[in-house]
């Protein structure tokens, strides 16, 4: 039996959200995942916010207590978490271990981003840091991961594009997503390069956005309807160790394992995937990494269908990353969100039939070659 | 060659390379060594992680072949050239897999496998816009190679 769950989420459209502050955002979130838990703000015993950029672009620290305090939530305690693109998915790591370590009956998780200004650039992993130095920018990582994949297991980037239409497919299905509109593989291979071999549809773009989720102890869940138990949520890093396989990722697969683990389950067993498409190339390792499929066999596994809407594992069907797009601190709760609206039955034309059980994985940052943060969190009904 | 006119541009950071002039010692990168573990690492780490003694700077090795690459065709940072390359090196010395730039005047010959050569350029220039020196690997010609 799970020892939390989750009984709340708010999510508002990613996209440009012109005059909107980040407090602005997490707060209709927040008061979305209030109504939707039918909770009254005074019963949230603990808040975790979730931004990955405000500092660097705006000079802004300890938003969280701003936000929760636009909701009526104050006194408790309040944490600011930054973990790059997990950021919100560390939170939620978080919440989670505090509401199942019976600190709190009730938490809740808000992310929020605002990117969609004149201020932003390329993420990188910050001017101070060496490989940012000599000119290492996130997607450059996963373009060296798609072009050593590409040499070890002879594929084109014409193939791993069909992960960008893919995912677009689905988006249209999402009205939360911020592109809908269908593209093809040749609109994906014209799309200006950014990082060979990765073109610009092949890159999750920036966004604003944001969403919350509310967590509650196995008590409080009894007493709701429609709250969906936690079964696992775990985050690990990297060894940062220097002969770091860009193709075989160990810590990738190492934050799955334990995720099943924990939860006592397999692949197998699992019925809905969102996974960290922040490149084509990405979707294809998380594949591997996940056990949808042996190493190398990403590409099949998606040129099979498997992976798509009414496949028998699909992953993304929210748009993803790709798609829905990509406020940083908002992703990785945006991700669990859309796991709790499907095993909710509530993702309308988007449904996964009958799913029961989903997962959703996050990655973020960069070191040595190695991701500084992976979260899996898994979920069922 | 502006040899004189390199000797003035500092390096991009302290304690990542040789210095020049290099003279008869070819530029090299530096990383760090731990005697009890006889083990390296780059870049050098303030104490080993593996025993947490102390850490020696060591020449790591100026010759390798590509792991994988890449070429960043976006606006670039530290006013590097656009487009410039980057990559991992597996270098033979030490058997490191280290990151690095590539030079840029051969983008196009890059591939995995190839052997490249440590060079240090003007490339660059620090966050307040003075050119910099860095590190980047260089193609060898390719009679050097068929001849190993
Ligand atoms: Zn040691």
């Amino acid at each position: 039996m799970a020892v939390a769950s989750v009984t709340g989420v708010g999510i508002i459209p990613f996209g440009k959200h012109s005059g909107k502050s980040i407090i602005d955002m997490g707060a209709k979130v927040g008061y979305l995942a209030l109504k939707d838990a039918g909770i009254d703000p005074s019963k949230i015993q603990a808040g975790f916010f979730a931004n990955g950029l405000a500092g660097r672009l705006f000079g802004d620290s300890t938003i969280g207590q701003n936000v929760f305090w636009e909701l009526g939530i104050n006194k408790i305690p309040v944490v600011n978490v930054e973990n790059a693109c997990t950021s919100g998915s560390s939170a939620f790591y978080l919440a989670y271990n505090m509401v199942a370590a019976n600190q709190v009956e009730i938490a809740m998780v808000i992310g929020a981003e605002k990117m969609c200004v004149p201020e932003f650039g390329l993420i990188n992993s910050g001017e101070t840091e060496l490989d940012t130095q000599l000119g290492l920018i996130a997607p450059a990582s996963f373009a060296m991961r798609a072009i050593r994949y590409m040499d070890e297991y002879d594929c084109k980037p014409e193939q791993l594009a069909q992960v960008a239409v893919k995912n677009r497919q689905h988006a249209r299905l999402n009205p939360n997503a911020q592109f809908k509109d269908p593209i093809s593989i040749d609109m994906v291979m014209d799309s200006p390069m950014i990082v060979d071999p990765l073109t610009r549809f092949q890159c999750c773009p920036i966004a604003d956005g944001a969403a919350a989720v509310i967590l509650c102890s196995e008590n409080i869940a009894k007493q709701m309807n429609r709250s969906v138990n936690i079964e696992s949520a775990i985050l690990c890093t990297g060894s940062y160790g220097n002969n770091q396989d860009m193709i075989l990722w160990e810590t990738d697969t190492r934050g799955c394992n334990l995720a099943y683990e924990k939860a006592g389950i397999g692949s197998q067993d699992i019925d809905v995937f969102e996974c960290h498409d922040a490149f084509t190339i990405s979707e294809i390792l998380h594949y591997e990494a996940l056990g949808l499929c042996d190493p190398g066999e990403g590409i099949r596994f998606l040129e099979e269908g498997h992976s798509r809407l009414g496949g028998k594992k699909p992953v993304n069907v929210s748009g993803g990353l790709l798609s829905r797009g990509h406020p940083v601190g908002a992703t990785g709760v945006a991700q669990i969100g859309e796991i709790v609206t499907q095993l909710r039955n509530e993702a309308g034309p988007r449904q996964v039939e009958g799913a029961k059980i989903g997962l959703a994985h996050c990655m973020g940052g960069d070191k040595s070659g190695d991701t500084k943060s992976c979260t899996v969190a898994i979920l069922s009904v | 060659m502006d040899t004189n006119a390199d000797n003035m541009i500092l390096p991009f950071a302290k304690n990542i390379f040789t210095q020049p002039p290099y003279k008869s010692n070819p530029p090299d990168l530096l990383g760090g060594f731990c005697s009890g573990c006889n083990d390296y690492f780059f870049p050098k780490p303030g104490y080993c992680p593996k025993c947490l003694g102390n850490i020696q700077t060591r020449p790591i090795g100026n010759k390798g072949t590509i792991y994988s690459f890449t070429v960043v065709r976006t606006p670039p940072l530290f006013d590097l050239p656009s487009p410039y390359a980057i990559g991992y090196i597996d270098l033979i010395k030490t058997k490191l897999r280290v990151f690095g730039l590539f030079d840029p005047e051969a983008l196009d010959q890059l591939k995995i496998g190839a052997r490249v050569v440590l060079s240090v350029k003007s490339l660059g220039t620090d966050s307040q816009g003075s050119p910099r020196l860095r590190p980047c690997f260089i193609l060898e010609p390719e009679n050097e190679h068929t001849m190993i």
